[in-house]
This record gives structure tokens, sequence and C-alpha cells, in this order.
């Protein structure tokens, strides 16, 4: 076997996995649920994505006053619980989720903007009080975390259930862009 | 057939209440992100924006009637999950140093009196203090909130001096020093 063979068939091997992950990244599966978190630290910032399923997204929409149309156009848009956390960045640091990308399939896309949804649910008429928790669930759009800050909310890449992705997280600190990488990611069936 | 009914019922709840908890805590057994406490200075300090809403009893609270206490601010809701983690903490924090000048006003975003009260009810200790009603997110958008938890504390002047974004264990003794610091400050 000759050598360029030889690393086509390892390449073929992590390709397949489905763990082809950067030397920072972990990831764990929930016993109790069976739902997967990626977890990454970089540059001092840890980023973290934990798969939701369609059925709790679309409960916990539901319970807050969403029509089951719309519960369910978020519910099966691949959501994740997204946590950005400033542990040791070298200064507070500033991150726009329109600069993240989400790289499926040869595509390069942005995460789906909080506005975009909001100017859906204005759309349909959703009341008040469901567009309000649906905009405070979600992951900052923008924010700034100093040492020890951090956030936990939803994110959605639009993807189809099952599908792999690369995140690509950026943050600056003090006008120097940095970024965290989470691979092979999979959204929830 | 009531007794079967019941029982599917009895499930059907079950099961909605254990898909709103894998929403509301999607990473329990995995990797809850832990409670930071530490408190981010505000460095050129300036005027608190202002404050003013009713409470779960239909009282009016203002910021402006605090002046001369220090005042944290916290901005919360049940669904949120570190929101509710800290939530004890700080009413340990009010049982601390309420007796020397600390308020407490939790602000809720956009939930009804039966929704907080269901959650607050199960806490230990449940919450002493005030929760307002923030129900358009006008005082959160007020105060320039970009997401939740989001804390801030008012110094005795009326000045913000401390911002917290994301959860916290307000009565870590570091954060009780800086509290005290910032009150004892203000009195001398």
């Amino acid at each position: 076997m000759n050598f360029r063979l030889l690393a086509m068939l390892v390449a073929i091997v992590v390709l397949l996995s489905g763990h082809a992950t950067s030397a920072d990244q972990s990831q764990r599966i929930d016993p109790e649920t069976g739902a997967v978190s990626w977890e990454t630290h970089a540059q001092g910032v840890t980023l973290l994505l934990s798969q939701i399923p369609p059925d709790p997204v679309r409960a916990f929409y539901l319970n807050r006053g969403f029509p089951s149309e719309a519960a369910e156009l978020y519910a099966t848009a691949c959501v994740f619980m997204t946590v950005l956390r400033n542990d040791a960045a070298p200064g507070e640091l500033s991150s726009r989720l329109a600069d993240w990308s989400v790289h499926n399939a040869g595509r390069l896309q942005s995460p789906q903007s909080v506005e975009a949804w909001m100017a859906r649910w204005q759309a349909l008429g959703l009341s008040e009080a469901a567009r309000i928790a649906f905009r405070w669930a979600q992951f900052p759009p923008e924010q700034e975390y100093s040492l020890g800050e951090w956030n936990q909310g939803m994110l959605t890449t639009g993807l189809p259930p099952d599908s792999h992705f690369d995140l690509i997280a950026r943050w600056s600190v003090a006008g120097k862009t940095y970024e965290g990488r989470l691979e092979n990611v999979v959204c929830a069936r | 057939m009531s007794f079967v009914r019941a029982k599917a019922g009895i499930t059907c709840s079950l099961a909605a209440l254990l898909l709103t908890c894998w929403v509301v805590s999607p990473c329990r057994a995995v990797d809850i992100p832990p409670l930071t406490h530490g408190l981010t200075p505000i460095v050129e300090p300036r005027p608190a924006p202002t404050l003013r809403l009713t409470d779960m009893d239909g009282r009016v609270h203002d910021l402006a009637d605090h002046k001369g206490k220090l005042v944290v601010v916290n901005f919360w809701a049940t669904w949120c999950p570190p929101c509710r983690r800290e939530m004890p903490s700080l009413e340990r924090l009010r049982q601390r140093l309420e007796s020397q000048g600390v308020v407490i006003l939790a602000v809720d975003v956009g939930e009804d009196i039966d929704t907080i009260f269901a959650f607050t009810g199960q806490l230990e200790p449940s919450p002493n203090f005030p929760i307002l009603l923030d129900r358009d997110s006008g005082a959160m958008q007020g105060w320039k909130v970009k997401g939740l938890p989001s804390t801030f504390v008012v110094a005795p002047d009326g000045a913000l001096a401390f911002r917290a974004v994301g959860g916290r264990e307000f009565d870590h003794p570091q954060l009780i020093d800086e509290f005290l610091k910032l009150s004892t400050k203000a009195e001398k």
C-alpha cells in the first residue's frame, strides 16, 4: 500500500467517524435526554452548543403562546442552547452573532438572526408576550463580556435534522478578532 | 374509563413538564456553566436609568425612592436557566445585607404573576424582595440589557457602579465584600 493511498484511507475514516474534532473540543451525551453537547475553549473563551430536539422546543414555545405553526417553524430549524463565556480572554470581548458562520456541505452562512425571526413573528401576528419571551430566550445578537461574564440562549442554524456542520464563533478584544470553532456538530432529529 | 383518562392526563402533564425542563435546562446533566462571582466595574459611572414598575402585589416601586442605599437591580425571567439558578442566592444576599441598607429589585420580563409565583414558590429560600413586572420589556430596553440575566449595582448616590452579565452566586464572599465596600464608601 503506497503512502498516498494510506493517507486517503485515514482521511476517509476520520471523516466518517463523526468525531473529527479539534484538540480542544469535547463532546458529551446527556444520559437522561440523549442530547449531545459540543464544547471548546479558545483564547480564554468557552463556547458550548447543546442540541435541543424539536419536541421540547415545540413544547416550550406552545407554553408561551406560540400558535402551532410558528412553534413548528422554529422547532425544526436546528436549535441549540448556546453558551459563550469569558473565562480568561485578554480583555472585554465583543461578540456579534452576524460575524459567526455555519459551514455545511461546502456552504457558508450565518446563524439565523433574531431580527429575522422577530419579523416573521410580527408578520404572523404573534402576541407581544410571545414575542418578548422569544426575543429574550435567544442567544444575544450582540453582547460585551468582561472577565467572568457569559450568556446562555437559543440559536438556530436553519439546517434540516441530522445535518452536520462546523460553527465558527468570532469575537473581538481591543480591535483584534479571535475565533472558536466547533467541528462536526449535528442538528437534533 | 375516567381512571384511564386521568392517568393519560397525568402522563401528558409529566411529559410536558419534562420537555419544558429540557429546554429550560438542556445541559443540566452535561456541563452546567458555573455561576460566577465577579462584578464588572462601570468605568465611567453615570446615573442609573429610571426604573418605576409595579410589583406582584400591585405596589409601585421607584428606584429614585432608594437614593442613599445600594440597590441591586436584577433582570430575569423564569424560563432563563441561569436566572433560575441565581435567584436563591439573591435572597440569601438580602438576608445578609438588608440590615446594612442593601436593596434588591428583581425585574421579570414579560411574564404573568401566576407563572412567576409558580416558580418562586418552589425556591428555597423563597424570594422576599420585590419582583417587579416589566410586561413590555420597556425597562430592559431603557437599561440597555442585551441578554438575561443582567444585573446592575446602583451606588447610594444613584450612579451605576457595577454590572454582571450572566448568572452569579450573589452571596459569594467576594461579592458580599464588593457590596459592603461600596456601601461603606458612601457612608464616609
